[in-house]
């Protein structure tokens, strides 16, 4: 079975993350990961290859040089080969754009099987996976929590709709998102680690994959970001004075009445 | 100058990182209020191969150059020491006679298993009148028939206790000091091998240290590890730049776990209205912490340069050992003025880290003596 998996590389949950002044772009400490949700994919792939006898698992990803580091925790995990199409000039946010690049690198490769994560920890578009599917005019199912294979054309899977779940019956080819609880993605085993170390990644020119630069560069994007903004912060813990319980309580209620005006 | 890691070791590295917070990181605490061998930690953690980081891939070892095998020691101290020594142990001092004189059959019985985690090494240099001072070994071993004959009794022994087999320190000729040291494997099961007290530890709770006890043991003549006799000081010469480096890389652990401990809780504890790391005194402190670990790891990564490219690294092993680990003493130190009353609670991290960076004074060499030997190798190229 020839089984792809797209990935992502996303900036790591405790990166420190702030505003650049022009306020449409953001600073981000260098600490990057796979993307939480395609750990899930990665896995979900590696346990078909260990039941389908001669599968072959690809990641890809479709981001900048570093993104390399991502693909390569992939390797060490127990995927065969890498490729990364390089957005180096092309750079935009736009998941349209994203999703027909990965669809023109899927289509000529004969795979029976996609898997990618449900969405992108840092956008949180959850875009990807379907659209490519729709490029590709294949079935597809989001938020799978549970794969099992019938056979090399047929799988059924459960995925995770509002309120329950859903069975379904898909042939293949199909592409799948995955969802949290599908699986416990695995640590690399050191063996893998150096397979990893060791392989040599394939990096792609995504105008070679049929598709002209004007349709996939930052000025086809029909998405810009006017601003970003953070959180509001959380207001400074506020102790409540007061030599009682009683005196509290009152120190308190006047709180609520002059400061917070909500009795 | 380049400080760049490789490609290859940034993956290394973040791999690394990954999986001790993934499998170590959340059993640490627990490792330490035990206080017993962590064994099914050991299994998962094991499993994974990281046993075999310095040794050739041709016996299922990973051939990983110095800075990766700094990069391994600091980050499973960062996790947990307790857990740290006994993995470090099988890594480098517990296997490393094996591996360079051991014949065919014993790597077979005793290298490879400790590579897979099925079976626990330890080293016996220590006794109680000796262990800085290898002269003062009173261990001995002397020709019996086809084999060697063995008496003595070591204290201190890293994973001792739980042991499969020991490379053991003893004399072979008294009359000649170092110059009669030597090394032999001894076996868990051999007649008159036994294990003597446990020692209940301030710190790296979860090692399982103690005495081991070597009463008439009889061993082939193969189990003598050397390539001549009276060479067994030298071999520790090899060995004892790269085990001081490792005693610096888990300092270093300590001192970044303890560091993150510190700057999380100054981000999040608020006095007076405000978080705590506004403050002018709390920002020193973390500013001196930084720049103190930054020092440490610069010699600790220097040392294990010139050790990767065969330079001599002896004076930069010692001083960065005995700064390292006085570093992580000041950092573990100011964690627990940061953290307020809380450090002293057994709940809260911050005391583990304070106990844990005690114990690295020791191993390796102590700072006296290790100032010592600084000194007269300074004076002696005079």
């Amino acid at each position: 079975m020839n089984i792809l998996v797209f990935i992502k590389q996303v900036a790591d949950t405790e990166a420190r993350i702030s505003l650049k002044s022009d306020k449409r772009s953001l600073e981000i400490e260098n600490k990057y990961n796979m993307n939480f949700f395609d750990e899930f994919a990665v896995e979900e792939a590696l346990k078909v290859k260990s039941k389908i006898k001669d599968s072959q698992i690809t990641v890809c990803t479709y981001g900048a040089k570093k993104a390399v580091e991502a693909l390569r925790t992939a390797i060490a995990m127990g995927a065969d080969k890498a490729f990364l199409l390089d957005n180096t000039g092309l750079d935009n946010d736009d998941p349209l754009i994203t999703s027909k690049i990965l669809a023109n690198f899927t289509k000529n490769g004969g795979f029976d099987l996609i898997f990618c994560g449900r969405q992108a920890i840092d956008d949180e578009n959850a875009n990807i996976g379907t659209m490519v599917a729709e490029f590709l005019d294949i079935p597809h199912v989001s938020a799978i929590l549970k794969f099992d294979i019938i056979d090399e054309k047929k799988v059924v899977v459960e995925s995770e709709i509002e309120g329950g779940k859903a069975t379904l019956e898909v042939e293949l080819p199909a592409l799948f998102t995955t969802q949290k609880g599908i699986n416990e993605p695995r640590v690399p085993l050191i063996t893998g680690v150096m397979k990893a170390m060791k392989a040599s990644i394939n990096v792609i020119d995504p105008v070679t994959l049929g598709l002209s630069k004007d349709i996939i560069d930052t000025t086809a994007s029909k998405i810009s970001v006017l601003t970003y903004e953070t959180p509001a912060g959380r207001p400074a813990v506020k102790i409540v004075d007061g030599e009682t319980t009683g005196e509290k309580v009152k120190s308190l209620i006047n709180i609520l009445k002059e400061d917070a005006k909500v009795l | 100058m380049d400080f760049k890691l490789t490609e290859e070791q940034e993956f290394f590295k973040k791999t690394v990182v990954d999986t001790i917070d993934r499998i170590v990181v959340p059993k640490s605490q627990e490792i330490d209020e035990k206080d017993e061998f962590p064994w099914e930690t050991w299994k998962e953690f094991t499993s994974l191969g990281y046993l075999g980081l310095r040794y050739p891939e041709e016996i299922g070892g990973m051939n990983a150059d110095k800075v990766m095998c700094m990069t391994f020691y600091e980050e499973i101290a960062r996790g947990s020491v307790g857990l740290a020594q006994g993995v470090n142990m099988n890594i480098l001092m517990g296997t490393y006679f094996i591996h360079r004189f051991g014949s065919d059959s014993i790597k077979e019985r005793c290298l490879y298993p400790a590579m897979r985690g099925e079976k626990i090494s330890t080293m016996c240099f220590t006794e109680d009148q000796s262990g800085s001072d290898l002269g003062a070994t009173r261990t001995t071993a002397v020709r019996d028939g086809d084999g060697w004959r063995i008496n003595g009794t070591k204290m201190w022994i890293t994973n001792g206790p739980i042991c499969d087999f020991c490379t053991v320190l003893a004399t072979t000729d008294p009359s000649k000091g170092l110059k009669g040291l030597n090394f032999f494997l001894v076996e868990k099961g051999t007649p008159g091998f036994s294990n003597g007290q446990i020692i209940h530890k301030l710190g790296c709770r979860g090692t399982v240290t103690g005495e081991l006890v070597f009463d008439n043991v009889w061993v082939p003549y193969e189990n003598f590890l050397g390539a001549e006799l009276g060479k067994g000081v030298f071999y520790v010469g090899d060995i004892l730049g790269e085990v001081r480096l490792m005693t610096g890389a888990m300092a270093l652990g300590i001192a970044s776990g303890a560091y993150a401990e510190a700057l999380e809780f100054s981000k999040k504890r608020i006095a007076f209205g405000q978080h705590i790391g506004n403050y002018q005194l709390i920002r020193e402190k973390l500013a001196e912490m930084d720049m103190l670990m930054n020092a440490a790891r610069l010699m600790v990564y220097y040392g294990a340069w010139l050790l990767e490219n065969g330079m001599d690294s002896r004076i930069v092993a010692a001083e960065a050992k005995m700064f390292a680990t006085e570093v992580c003493l000041k950092v573990v130190d100011e964690l627990t003025r940061i953290y307020g009353a809380n450090a002293f609670a057994y709940e809260y991290t911050p005391q583990r880290y304070f106990r844990d960076a005690r114990f690295l004074l020791y191993g390796g060499g102590t700072h006296e003596v290790l100032k010592d030997f600084i000194g007269r190798t300074i004076t002696g190229k005079l």
